[in-house]
């Protein structure tokens, strides 16, 4: 999918990939997941939650690492104090404090990107990897979490097919085009016209394959 | 509903654990039969013995039921019975299996029992002196793998007079488990010859639940000697020095005509453990044990 | 078997594959039958049979307590032994991807109930830890299988999105294992009917379940009193659905624990000699170890090869062949009767044959053989009879299921032109999936009808517990444990290789 790419992303940066649906986003995002498996949020498009548990559990999923197997599954079967008190804020940061409860299965697909968000927060980690995290989410409140994902990471890389949100979000856009880096700029020294072209261009000659 | 589930295993096992604990040395004496006929009517026949013993001894006495004449002996060697009523060949193995054990007391008839050999009307065989070469390749079956009069000592005697294995004179070889089976085996003529314990032969005549017309015997065994009661060797240590002694008394004594209708026996003689080599050479020689290294 | 393909290693998947393999699986039968001893020898069956009809219409119970107090301990049985199996399986399901863990499960399952209970016996003697355990540890095996084939089918993407540093269990029990939750439920609810089964079969080795006294009342002849038990039995698992409720479960689990907690009079003695001594092959007992005992050895075996094994391992697999391609062409005769391609303007014709393969299936084979036996007199024909009905409406009922899903054509021909050319080569694939899968639990009865007289390797295993050689009888059980893994390994690779899928749930 991609070819003979060499990319490096600094400590603070915050980064936008953009590009047509297929041009290689989502695996580089992968890819750079696997470079630092042990510093990375992970925040993938398919939010890939365990339908039959709760919105809590969803989000604890985080941390679970962290924690002994015997805390692990007494909280499985009953919430614990501490694992709440880690939860609820973030539940509250991103408005389901409504749904903590009820299982994931019930929920609409904006609050199932929410939670797989909050699994990722509770994670604190200092790299936030996110493919289309706000995509179901409309404008008005994906602005206001993109905002919470950038101060909690201090480096932060998002697949953001939103070209608007991207330059007011990130610092640095990344466009793709056939698995190939075609542009790499500040994103101040763009417009969301130059970035049109990329999209434009894009869809004469990609099939519409496999998403992100 | 994950929660509750986890609770009450919980609780089970707190449960278990008490139960077990709970259960450590109670003095009931408890015995056992083999199961060589009228399977249905063992627990009543046998629970009236219980009760005579019970009264005689002083202590509480229960019977169980086992399926199997091995369950018997694995009954007796695991301590979960402590005097059974056995054949000749599964007394002996019990005793080799629990060091200790002896026979104290064995019917009257059993000093000199014998094994009777049937067959189908179908069959053409008629009563005879000896077992007649004309057995070979017809169906055949024993009472249970574990029986003396069922099983050892025809087969010893089928070996000893036809100079070949029960499997390779008969066409097929059947067990049938119990000596009642056997004869309801021959007389409906699923197997052609059989071989029973003359005593259920006898009292089941008697109690005309046999067509003659149908199966009758061809030829019987010499005597051997067969049931016994056998005790295990660790029993004063609990129930007191001379409750082995009292048991036998009791045993020996034993007059009321309906209790030894249920063995069915006229009356019970002192026994001991070398009465019964005839029995062991025996199983010996057709390999059904293996000679004491 | 496949020895005409000539790529080993290239799946086969067109129908001629499947052709030639069930070929050859009917040619290798009907050999078997030309050594199979298949006679009826009872003079008169029409008799025996009578009298069981005349019993069958005229129930009468002998005692209701001995009914009652029998049929709550083979429900106590049956739960214990699933609620401990599910919980052992599962522990051993979380490590299903290592080989070691794979072949023990394999192993306990190979190994029959009535097999377990019979040297349970030995060292805990008929007591109610010895049912438990004999239940348990194979049902943990074949739990465990169906429970990590689960886990390994879960949307992988739940675990995937987790960090990855320190991955423990935690990982499982919150991902992996609440996506398998409902199927793991279903089929354990499932294995419970078969447990009862199991359960009531354990009397007829001497537990205290309803096997018990409908052996003694089958022997004996007291069909009116066998059919009561009998249907006593039907009654309990056709009721199941009504009253056994998962809420109530954690009640019934306390309940039966109650009621019969398992226990038994452990002598630690007696399970060392066990161990040290007796299930040491004779001619090392208490040997020092030289040239002269190995060659007392390797003539006890060779002897026992000969005289045991041998017949025994041939009969076993002559019978079991038999066996399971006759439950086939079984399952295939009765799948007209529940599928609704054949019965779709009539439901209540569809009910009807529903229910007819619910009962054939409830049927235990033990206690079919058993009163084909008493019908037809020693050979192995009850005992095909036996393997084929149980297991054929077990496939045929599955099967049923599976052509639900089909749809024909509107204009495809009906009837008998229907289900040759319609029917049976869209439903053949996972027929033979289903066969293929049934083959290793078909094999396992096939050894247990041994202890019924029949000649596999169940009656040489029963005759050396009946003279207390439990060398002999280690031996042979590890025998037809060895027998059953192969059987599993071939029919895994089969299924493979033919590209035959089985949901776990299905077997």
């Amino acid at each position: 999918m991609l070819s003979n790419i060499s990319l490096s992303i600094h400590s603070g940066e915050r980064v936008a990939l953009i590009g047509g649906s297929g041009v290689g986003k989502s695996t580089l995002l992968a890819a750079l997941r696997e470079q630092l498996p042990n510093q990375v949020a992970w925040c993938p498009q398919q939010p890939g939650l365990v339908p039959m548990l709760s919105t809590f559990h969803n989000i604890y999923m985080g941390t679970l690492g962290s924690q002994t197997l015997l805390y692990n599954l007494a909280n499985l079967i009953k919430p614990l104090p501490a694992a709440r008190q880690a939860v609820e804020p973030i539940a509250q940061a991103l408005g389901l404090q409504q749904q903590l409860y009820r299982s994931v299965d019930k929920l609409s697909g904006g609050q199932q990107q929410r939670t797989s968000i909050g699994r990722a927060l509770i994670q604190q980690q200092p790299i936030f990897l996110g493919d289309e995290p706000v995509a179901h989410i409309d404008e008005y409140q994906g602005e206001t979490l993109l905002q919470l994902i950038c101060q909690r990471h201090p480096t932060v890389v998002l697949a953001l097919h939103d070209i608007d949100q991207a330059l007011a979000t990130c610092t640095r856009i990344i466009g793709l085009k056939q698995g190939a880096i075609v542009l790499d700029a500040a994103s101040d020294q763009l417009q969301a016209a130059d970035l049109a072209e990329l999209y434009k261009a894009n869809s004469d000659t990609q099939a519409p394959q496999n998403a992100g | 509903m994950q929660c509750q589930l986890i609770r009450s295993l919980l609780l089970i096992l707190l449960w278990t654990g008490a139960v077990a604990a709970d259960t450590t040395n109670k003095p009931e004496f408890v015995f056992t039969a083999i199961p060589d006929q009228d399977e249905s009517h063992l627990q009543q026949r046998f629970n009236k013995v219980a009760a005579y013993l019970q009264r005689e001894l002083n202590v509480a006495v229960r019977y169980v039921p086992v399926k199997s004449y091995a369950a018997a002996v694995t009954a007796f060697r695991n301590n979960q019975v402590q005097l059974a009523w056995f054949g000749g060949l599964s007394g002996v193995q019990a005793r080799r299996l629990v060091p200790g054990s002896r026979a104290i007391a064995q019917g009257y008839e059993d000093q000199f029992f014998r094994s009777y050999f049937i067959a189908h009307r179908s069959s053409g065989l008629e009563e005879s002196d000896s077992l007649p070469e004309t057995m070979a390749g017809k169906t055949f079956t024993f009472g249970s793998k574990g029986s003396t009069s069922g099983r050892l000592m025809p087969e010893y005697y089928l070996r000893q007079q036809l100079q070949q294995a029960p499997d390779q004179l008969f066409s097929k070889v059947g067990y049938s488990g119990d000596h009642s089976r056997t004869i309801a085996l021959v007389q409906s003529g699923a197997y052609q010859l059989g071989a029973v314990n003359y005593k259920v032969w006898e009292s089941e005549l008697a109690a005309g639940k046999i067509d003659t017309d149908k199966v009758r015997v061809i030829w019987q065994t010499p005597p051997y000697p067969d049931y016994q009661w056998t005790l295990r060797g660790d029993i004063d240590a609990i129930w007191g020095a001379d409750f082995s002694a009292r048991l036998t008394t009791a045993l020996l004594e034993m007059q009321d005509p309906e209790l030894l209708a249920s063995f069915p026996r006229s009356a019970f003689v002192a026994a001991d453990n070398p009465l019964y080599q005839p029995i062991v050479d025996t199983a010996i020689a057709i390999g059904l044990i293996d000679a004491e290294q | 078997m496949l020895a005409n393909n000539k790529t080993p290693d290239k799946p086969d998947t067109s129908a001629g594959a499947l052709r030639r393999v069930s070929l050859w699986f009917a040619a290798i039968a009907l050999l078997g039958l030309v050594i199979a001893d298949i006679s009826v020898t009872t003079l008169d069956p029409w008799t025996e049979l009578r009298l069981m009809v005349a019993g069958a219409l005229s129930p009468s119970v002998w005692s209701w307590s001995i009914l009652a107090s029998s049929l709550a301990n083979t429900f106590a049985f049956a739960l214990q032994g699933v609620t401990l199996g599910a919980i052992a399986g599962f522990s051993l399901a979380l490590g299903y991807r290592f080989t070691l863990v794979r072949a023990f499960c394999s192993f306990i399952r190979s190994i029959h109930e009535l097999f377990w209970a019979l040297l349970f016996i030995q060292v805990a003697g008929l007591s109610s830890l010895t049912g438990l355990l004999a239940i348990a540890i194979p049902y943990a095996g074949t739990l465990a299988k169906i429970y990590g084939e689960l886990f390994e089918e879960v949307d992988p993407l739940p675990l995937d999105n987790l960090p990855r540093r320190r991955r423990g269990l935690s990982y499982l029990f919150y991902t992996v294992v609440p996506l398998a939750w409902q199927p793991m439920a279903t089929y354990t609810s499932y294995r419970f009917e078969c447990a009862i089964r199991s359960s009531a079969i354990l009397g007829f080795v001497g537990l205290p379940t309803i096997g018990f006294h409908l052996e003694t009342a089958l022997g004996e002849g007291h069909y009116s009193e066998a059919a009561a038990l009998f249907y006593a039995l039907l009654f309990l698992i056709g009721s199941l659905r009504l009253w056994l409720h998962k809420r109530l479960l954690p009640l019934y689990l306390v309940v039966v624990f109650v009621y019969l907690p398992p226990q038994a009079q452990l002598s630690w003695q007696l399970l060392v000699r066990f161990v040290t001594e007796d299930i040491v092959p004779a001619p090392l007992r208490n040997q020092s170890f030289n040239s002269e005992t190995l060659t007392a050895f390797s003539q006890w075996l060779q002897l026992l090869w000969q005289q045991q094994l041998w017949p025994g391992l041939t009969n076993t697999l002559v019978l079991g062949q038999i066996g399971m391609v006759f439950s086939g062409l079984l399952a295939l005769a009765l799948l007209p009767l529940n599928s609704s391609l054949f019965t779709a303007k009539r439901s209540w014709a569809r009910g009807l044959g529903d229910g007819f393969l619910i009962l054939l299936r409830t049927l235990p084979e033990y206690l079919l053989a058993f009163v084909g036996l008493l019908i037809l007199g020693p050979s192995m024909l009850p005992a095909i009879l036996a393997l084929g009905i149980h297991n054929g409406a077990i496939i045929g009922h599955l099967l049923g299921r599976y052509s639900d899903q089909i749809i024909l054509r509107a204009d495809a021909s009906g009837g008998v032109t229907g289900y040759f050319y319609e029917v049976l080569p869209r439903v053949y694939r996972q027929f033979l999936a289903f066969l293929f899968y049934r083959w290793e639990v078909i094999l396992r009865e096939t050894a247990i009808l041994g202890i019924l007289g029949i000649g596999t390797l169940g009656f040489y295993i029963d005759s050396a517990f009946e003279t207390f050689r439990f060398d002999r009888a280690l031996l042979l059980i590890l025998a037809s444990a060895l027998l059953n893994s192969a059987v599993d390994q071939l029919s895994h690779y089969l299924r493979r290789r033919l590209h035959l899928k089985t949901t776990p749930e299905s077997l």
